[in-house]
């Protein structure tokens, strides 16, 4: 097809209809914005390649163009994703993506030449139709983006200095430090839609506790000298990133520890440095994600997965760990790549066959799946223990 | 008035036309077809017969059914159960069969009703009356389209009346020594036939040929390309007519190698004049103008209409604007509808003048 700009422009926009107002159903089911952010990306990014590339670089578009085009616009949305924190799952966002492509394709090869007989002629332009399509897609583009900005929850800015707390955020919002904001005693989340970002926390028996509450997101915080938890989620989901924890005080003390949550859906922990205590990262009866996080100077184990969980262990660094660096036990399914774990040490005070510097350990009953790790300098590289089984793809 | 619509010309362009009146809504009744052969490829089926074409220049969108979709590529897919033609028609790879196109015609012609609006008589004359238009003795008609096909087979004139020449379109066999003259789709056929059939064959060219896949580049069968020539001064159009009705052939290994085998053979020369052998087949296309065409150049003495050279003014959408408003239509069709869509010989071009018909007739059915 030899499109003229206008006809790009309209084929997109009517391509866009349907998935921007199933986009709109599943954010009002999931409760959440981004199949109506994504949507969003996509239009944009697919109009501004209208006009700006394929215009005048494709003058005529042949039919297997349609993939590779494809393909670019989908690297071009989910970078522009990631970058603006857009809070898809990858999984879902592919499959979103994927179908918006096909009926793009159904709509242009055959519902938009069937429906107007000199669509091919008019280089695919809708005449009037066209414009109604066009103000269509965007009224209801409008409407769900305005709609997702006026039902944000209310943002409150936690003022530079140290506060009192604990402070219980019982109600939906966003709580955003500035720089040097300090909450001495604790934060407790116990609302959905939840997001705390750029805050510092001070001492108290647990830095940040998420107490039933879902779709919590935990960005840019740093807690310090945690007695027991640095976070602590019961019973709800989070998305915790570029996180902090460090110096806690309790011998007992765990960095972050997600439990009791598998079937609410996955929680994420991503990008944080989490130095010390017993345990770094550790889950209980929870799925979860786990990738990218720093990992240092445990006393039991590094990152923990245990308790029929079932996680996605990739990416991180796991570093003079005592026992164990990354464990998977108690009848858990753990997916576990690319990391790496090094100066991993033997606990022979605790005369523990398992805790003599595994790198990876599988325990009682729990599968392991190993795949492009690089284990250093550990006293021992892997091992499985209690019909515990481990293995490479 | 005898009728909403008329068609005068039975051949492809009439029948695409029709198809597209149908499916815009008007029943057979409602349009007459003025023709010599009820079956609308018989024209097209002797020519392609002549030059022995097995496959179709056009690709997958090259049928007369009114829109796109399905092209032949689907209809091929589901026909054969296999992907292949749909992986064809998406690298613009497929070329439908001859067999497969006359089948679709067949199948179309019966789906229409496109007997039961054909008359059998050949239209001398078009005459705008008050709303409409006259046709001979058959009555009025509010909205008419002409597509008389081409006025006839070009020959070039050192060859007239020789009693080897014969023309590409017309039945032949090959004799030992061949002459082909001409550069096109016709001639490049021509050149193929002639080897597999074991003739030498000097090909009679004045210029190198030009290759492209379809007689037009892509863009111009779309508002894209149209919109430039749409606007461009008359001289401007006459010269990128004149352009692009320069012969040409696709490229490609098939059209190549056996030309280049027979060369190595000594079988297959270019020379630039024919040079005295058995058979002159002249692959020359068909005479170009309005003038050679009775019927055209009656419409043009008799109503002044506007024209450029060889060619009749008409406004983009196909439409004669002096004898067009908005309570009848005076359409061209096919090769003669060359300044409203530069393609108009090819069957995309038989629909864009269709569409065009189809919409002013909805229009004033809304009225």
């Amino acid at each position: 097809m030899a499109y003229t700009l206008r006809g790009r422009l309209e084929s997109r926009l009517a391509a866009t209809l349907a998935p921007l107002l199933a986009a709109c159903v599943v954010a009002l089911v999931a409760k959440a914005w981004w199949p109506v952010e994504l949507a969003a990306l996509m239009l944009a990014v697919g109009l501004a390649l209208d006009a700006a590339v394929y215009h005048r670089v494709l003058p005529y578009q042949p039919g297997w163009a349609a993939l590779p085009l494809g393909l670019l616009e989908l690297g071009a949305v989910m970078g522009l994703a990631r970058l603006l924190d857009v809070a898809a799952p990858l999984a879902a966002a592919l499959a979103f993506f994927a179908g918006a492509w096909l009926i793009a394709q159904v709509l242009a090869h055959a519902v938009l030449p069937l429906a107007r007989l000199s669509y091919g002629d008019d280089g695919g332009e809708l005449g009037r139709p066209g414009a109604a399509v066009a103000a269509l897609a965007l009224i209801v583009l409008g409407s769900a983006v305005g709609v997702a900005w006026t039902t944000q929850p209310p943002v409150v800015r936690l003022e530079a200095g140290i506060h009192q707390g604990p402070l219980v955020l019982d109600r939906s919002q966003r709580l955003v430090g500035e720089a040097g904001a300090v909450v001495r005693g604790g934060i407790v989340v116990t609302a959905d839609d939840v997001t705390v970002r750029d805050v510092t926390v001070v001492g108290g028996e647990i830095g940040i506790e998420v107490d039933g509450a879902e779709r919590v997101v935990l960005d840019g915080v740093e807690v310090l000298w945690a007695e027991l938890d640095g976070i602590n989620v019961r019973r709800g989901t989070v998305t915790v990133r570029d996180c902090v924890i460090r110096e806690p005080i309790g011998s007992h003390a765990q960095g972050i520890d997600i439990s009791f949550s598998f079937d609410l859906g996955p929680s994420v922990v991503e990008r944080c440095t989490v130095t010390g205590g017993m345990e770094g990262i550790v889950t209980h009866f929870a799925r979860a994600l786990v990738r990218d996080n720093l990992v240092s100077e445990t006393t039991l184990r590094a990152i923990t997965l245990t308790e029929m969980s079932m996680a996605d262990v990739e990416g991180n660094e796991v570093e003079d760990a005592l026992g164990v660096g990354i464990f998977c036990g108690d009848y858990s399914m753990c997916r576990i790549e690319e990391n790496s774990v090094s100066g991993t040490v033997a606990d022979v005070e605790s005369g523990d066959r398992t805790r003599m510097g595994f790198g990876i350990l599988s325990h009682y009953g729990a599968e392991a799946t190993l795949a492009d790790n690089r284990l250093r300098g550990n006293a021992r590289p892997t091992g499985s223990f209690l019909r515990a089984s481990i293995s490479s793809e | 008035m005898t009728g909403p619509c008329a068609i005068v010309g039975g051949g492809l362009a009439g029948f695409v036309a029709h198809a597209t009146l149908r499916k815009g809504g008007l029943e057979p009744a409602d349009i007459a077809v003025f023709g010599s052969d009820p079956d609308p490829a018989a024209v097209w089926r002797v020519r392609a017969a002549a030059i022995r074409q097995r496959r179709m220049r056009s690709e997958s969108d090259g049928h007369c059914a009114p829109a796109t979709f399905p092209g032949l590529a689907v209809r091929a897919a589901l026909r054969r159960r296999s992907v292949v033609p749909l992986l064809q028609t998406v690298a613009d790879r497929y070329h439908p069969t001859v067999g497969e196109f006359l089948e679709h015609v067949e199948e179309l012609r019966a789906e229409t009703g496109w007997d039961e609006s054909f008359r059998r008589a050949r239209i001398e004359q078009v005459r705008a009356v008050e709303g409409g238009f006259e046709l001979d003795d058959h009555g009025v008609f509010a909205h008419v389209l002409v597509a008389p096909g081409h006025p006839g087979l070009a020959f070039p004139e050192e060859l007239a009346g020789d009693p080897r020449a014969v023309h590409a379109y017309e039945p032949h066999d090959y004799a030992e020594e061949v002459e082909v003259v001409g550069a096109g789709m016709a001639a490049a056929t021509e050149w193929l036939n002639a080897l597999a059939a074991g003739s030498t064959v000097t090909s009679v060219r004045r210029r190198e040929p030009e290759r492209r896949p379809l007689n037009l580049p892509r863009e111009l069968f779309t508002r894209r390309g149209l919109a430039g020539f749409h606007r461009a001064p008359d001289a401007e159009r006459v010269a990128f007519l004149r352009r692009y009705g320069a012969p040409s052939y696709p490229r490609g290994p098939a059209w190549d190698e056996p030309v280049e085998r027979a060369a190595g053979e000594g079988r297959f020369r270019v020379a630039a004049e024919p040079n005295g052998a058995g058979q002159v087949i002249c692959a020359t296309g068909f005479k170009r103008g309005f003038r050679h065409d009775g019927l055209l150049a009656r419409l043009v003495a008799e109503h002044g209409l506007e024209t450029v050279e060889g060619w009749i003014v008409l406004a983009p959408d196909s439409t004669v604007p002096s004898l067009t408003d908005t309570g009848r239509t005076l359409a061209l069709g096919g090769a003669p509808a060359q300044w409203a869509f530069p393609a108009a010989d090819t069957l995309v071009g038989a629909k864009y003048s269709a569409r065009g018909l189809l919409r002013r007739v909805q229009a004033w059915r809304t009225r």
